[in-house]
């Protein structure tokens, strides 16, 4: 029996998969995830991995094979029941926008309040566009706005029947950098205004990290790794979650009795319960890294490339290990640092224990 | 069957849906007259049809061979010949040749056929003329008998060969000029690079306006007879009214079937092998070339002689008649026909429409492929010379009135005879006209406009009125635009199916025709090439926006 405390998830997703016809492999396999009330979840991916797939099933435009949705609690799809995407209770915000060309901005936010009495929908629709800062504009019709109010609009629609789930495909895609962080923000704090649920799909980290309390990265129709953004991005599983977040080294490493022994020395690290003498591999992000003099535990390097990039400096530092071999490990200085003669010396922080990755 | 592999969510959307199952309804309302023909075609026949199958099949099959052998052939000449001149070339008048070439398409065949038969006629204007001024005689007819087989085929292709032109030089206009450039710049003249470039190149664009022009053809009823021609079509109509056979007509409305399949499975292999087209190169316009002196003259002559057969003689004689036996036709029975004609073809175009609106919404929200090949059988129609629908339409609807005359409260035939009967067979014929100009419509809206509707708790009947209808309001006006046109102008189908003592414009007209009285139908066939001309003009505003 579920307690009466703990939060009963908006969305539970069950072992659903999806091959489309004429197709071998499943779009998506065997995807399970819940989200909770009041969460902004991310689906993580290259395109074709799935994740469009298995956000037009939860809208209902498309039909798993197998596995079940339920949404509040109630059985959308699965066991034979399969509910009409007008009957489920979730908005969408299309990448294209998808607004009605033929009708004004407070026709399209209105659009889906036709149950209610008249007098409501006004109501309701003059208290979505304020929340969404569209005042002003809605006699306007969707050639007159621009991309980010296209965007708002498209959003400002789906929140108006206040839908139990609210999806997003690709939001920001569709904009240049500029606007683009400042509607990431700006949407996050709509949906969290406004008590929804949302889940978004995604291609760039960036609007994961900014944005989503949870993310799901999938490849080729399978989740790789669910959890928090700091969690994907400190603790990838394997390789391809460690590489999708960023610039990484890859080290191998072997298990002590004080932590890791890597090419770069000794790292500090406890708790991983693995067996003594066990070769592992290792991410570590540049950033866990610096350039110092040298004190105790820090390897002699050459630098062999330096980019600036802005905040920091990303050096590539060549060191030799013990089979003689070269490897580069990336690095992240502050800007102002200067090595002699391209030689310094490098260090792990020890502040984020090492990710022992799965591949 | 694993029960995980088993994809119930589909088939719950298609078990007990009723788009799925209108769309089905349809598609077996368009196939019943195949079936009814198919299951009598290989019925064994009675006295009357061995009569018919040993004396009149072999010349129905060797004149309808000819006329499609001879037509294809002549429309290919005027029409590619005509294409790649507007297209390369700059010469006096191509830009009224541009689109004027197709002009033609307002006149129906029949009306060209009678029209032609009565300018050669001994009493016509211009033979009069002629003959009295320069003493020029040549017998019953001026200069030749056009009422024979070559005369049939130079009616039809002047009617039909701008089906291939307009296929062929929107093919020109697509194809980038850089590959007559190089052929050009191989040293290859013009006339080398036409038949070795262009003519390969365009291959496929040639089939399909030339299997158009030929399903016209096979479909063509008033011409043939007109013209004394026996044909597939023709011999229908003397297995129904002549022989009163009802299972010969079948049969030989499978026999012209047949005709029809070939020709469809022809264009299709041609279709499938051949994808050329210039993609990845960077395409930029042709840059037509001036042709001055003698070449432009004969390229000008070239175009001008379909046109002028096709369109403006036809046009101005039928103009001349009209002035003079005007206040003999146009009298009270006339608007009231006018009325009656315009009234069925309205009727049966908004049929039609609310049909293909129901077809081309099915595709689009269940796109899946049983619906896809329900879409496909149900524009076959098209296809079916109007004829074979008449008689394969009729023939269950006897079968079931003479059911239903045995229940106590029927006491006449209820379809049978009716507009009823009319306008379902115009639905099987013309279905596809009126589907292919909405679902053109309908590819230009994002389907994620649907989807954006349905997720705010539309039903599909609701995204369709919403959404999809009030966006589509173009595509609909010319659906069914072009729809009343065909049926205005509509002739075997209209003969076979009308009800008793029920005429329309065209059936008026050609029957003035049949009677020798051509100045008398002319009244009635202008207004039908009038009514023609809008969809024609509406297309040609198209052409011309489509090239600045």
């Amino acid at each position: 029996m579920i307690t009466q405390e703990q939060p009963k998830p908006v969305l539970q997703i069950s072992r659903v998969t999806k091959t489309f016809p004429g197709s071998c492999d499943p779009a998506v396999n065997d995807f399970s995830l819940d989200v909770e009330e009041g969460e902004i979840v991310a689906l993580l991916g290259e395109s074709g991995c799935g994740k469009t797939t298995m956000l037009r099933m939860i809208a209902g435009f498309e039909t798993p094979g197998s596995g079940s949705i339920r949404i509040r609690g109630r059985l959308v799809v699965g066991d034979r029941a399969f509910v009409e995407p007008e009957r489920r209770g979730v908005g969408i915000v299309f990448q294209d926008y998808a607004l009605f060309p033929h009708k004004t901005v407070t026709e399209n936010i209105c659009f889906g309040l036709f149950r209610y009495p008249h007098r409501e929908q006004k109501a309701k629709t003059a208290e979505i566009i304020r929340l969404t800062g569209l005042a002003g504009l809605g006699k306007r019709y969707p050639h007159q706005l621009s991309g980010g109010q296209k965007q708002r609009v498209a959003l400002a629609r789906a929140l108006a029947p206040e839908p139990r789930l609210i999806l997003l495909d690709e939001p920001f895609s569709n904009l240049d950098s500029l606007k683009k962080a400042q509607m990431r923000e700006e949407i996050a704090s709509i949906i969290k205004k406004t008590k929804s649920t949302g889940i978004f799909v995604t291609h760039d980290t960036k609007d994961v990290l900014a944005i989503a309390d949870k993310v799901a990265i999938m490849k080729n129709g399978i989740i790789l790794q669910t959890g928090t953004p700091d969690k994907l991005y400190n603790y990838p599983v394997n390789q391809y979650v460690a590489r999708f977040f960023g610039k990484t080294n890859v080290l191998h490493a072997e298990v002590t009795a004080d932590g890791f022994q890597t090419p770069v020395g000794l790292i500090r690290a406890n708790g991983y319960r693995l067996p003594l003498g066990q070769k592992v591999l290792l991410s570590v992000r540049p950033e866990q890294f610096e350039v110092s003099g040298c004190h105790e535990n820090c390897l002699p390097a050459t630098v062999t490339r330096e980019n600036f990039l802005g905040e920091y400096k990303e050096l590539a530092c060549r060191i030799e290990n013990e089979s003689g071999k070269e490897l580069d490990i990336l690095v992240h200085a502050p800007p102002g640092q200067i090595c002699d003669d391209q030689r310094c010396h490098i260090r792990h922080k020890g502040d984020v224990p090492p990710s022992v990755l799965n591949d | 069957m694993p029960l995980h592999k088993f994809n119930f969510g589909s088939f719950r959307r298609y078990t007990g849906n009723r788009w799925v199952i209108w769309t089905i309804v349809l598609s077996l309302m368009v196939a019943l007259p195949l079936i009814t023909i198919a299951a009598e075609m290989f019925s064994r026949g009675d006295a009357v049809w061995h009569h018919i199958l040993h004396e009149l099949v072999p010349s129905y099959a060797t004149n309808t061979l000819w006329l499609l052998f001879g037509v294809g052939m002549l429309t290919i000449t005027l029409g590619v010949g005509a294409a790649w001149l507007v297209s390369m070339f700059q010469f006096p008048g191509r830009n009224i040749f541009r689109w004027a070439l197709i002009m033609p398409i307002a006149i129906p065949a029949y009306i060209n056929g009678f029209t032609w038969a009565g300018m050669l006629d001994y009493t016509s204007p211009l033979y009069t003329f002629l003959r009295n001024q320069f003493g020029i005689d040549t017998g019953t007819y001026l200069f030749f008998d056009i009422m024979s087989l070559p005369g049939a085929i130079f009616i039809l292709s002047i009617s039909f060969y701008p089906y291939v032109y307009l296929i062929t030089r929107a093919y020109f206009q697509t194809q980038s000029a850089n590959l007559f450039e190089i052929s050009a710049s191989l040293g290859y003249g013009p006339w080398r690079t036409f038949f070795r470039t262009a003519l390969p190149l365009a291959r496929p664009a040639i089939v399909a306006g030339v299997s158009l022009a030929l399903m016209e053809v096979l479909n063509d009823y008033g011409v043939a007879s007109y013209y004394g021609v026996d044909t597939f079509t023709t011999g229908i109509f003397t297995a129904w009214f002549a022989f009163g056979d009802t299972s010969a007509a079948l049969k030989l409305s499978g026999y012209l079937m047949v005709f029809v399949f070939v020709l469809i499975f022809a264009e299709r292999t041609q279709r499938g092998q051949m994808r050329y087209s210039a993609q990845g190169i960077r395409k930029h316009g042709l840059t037509p070339k001036r042709l001055s002196g003698t070449g432009g003259i004969l390229a000008g002559i070239f175009c001008s002689l379909p046109l002028l057969a096709g369109f403006i003689l036809p046009a101005i004689m039928l103009i001349w008649w009209s002035t003079q036996t005007f206040s003999l036709i146009v009298d009270a029975g006339f608007w009231s026909l006018l009325r009656n004609s315009f009234f069925l073809a309205g009727t049966a175009s908004l049929v039609v429409v609310a049909a293909a609106i129901l077809l081309a919404y099915t595709v689009r929200a269940y796109s899946g492929r049983f619906v896809k090949i329900l879409a496909r059988i149900t524009t076959l129609g098209y296809a079916i010379p109007g004829a074979v629908v008449a008689v394969g339409v009729l023939i269950p609807f006897l079968w079931l009135d003479n059911r239903l005359i045995q229940l106590p409260w029927v006491n006449t035939l209820l379809i049978t005879g009716t507009w009823l009967a009319l306008i379902y067979a115009y639905l099987v014929r013309f279905m596809a006209v009126g589907y292919n100009s909405i679902d053109s419509g309908m590819e230009k809206i994002p389907e994620s406009l649907d989807e954006a509707a349905r997720s705010l708790g539309m039903t599909h009947g609701k995204v369709l009125r919403k959404v999809n209808l009030p966006l589509l309001t173009g595509a609909t006006l010319s659906a069914f635009l072009l729809t009343f046109i065909d049926v205005l102008k509509e002739l075997p189908l209209t003969l076979i199916l009308r009800p008793f003592n029920f005429d329309t414009l065209a059936i008026r007209a050609f029957e003035f025709a049949t009677d020798e009285r051509v100045a008398e139908a002319a009244p009635y066939a202008l207004v039908i090439v009038l009514t023609g001309m809008v969809p024609v003009l509406l297309l040609n505003k198209y052409i011309g926006g489509e090239t600045s």
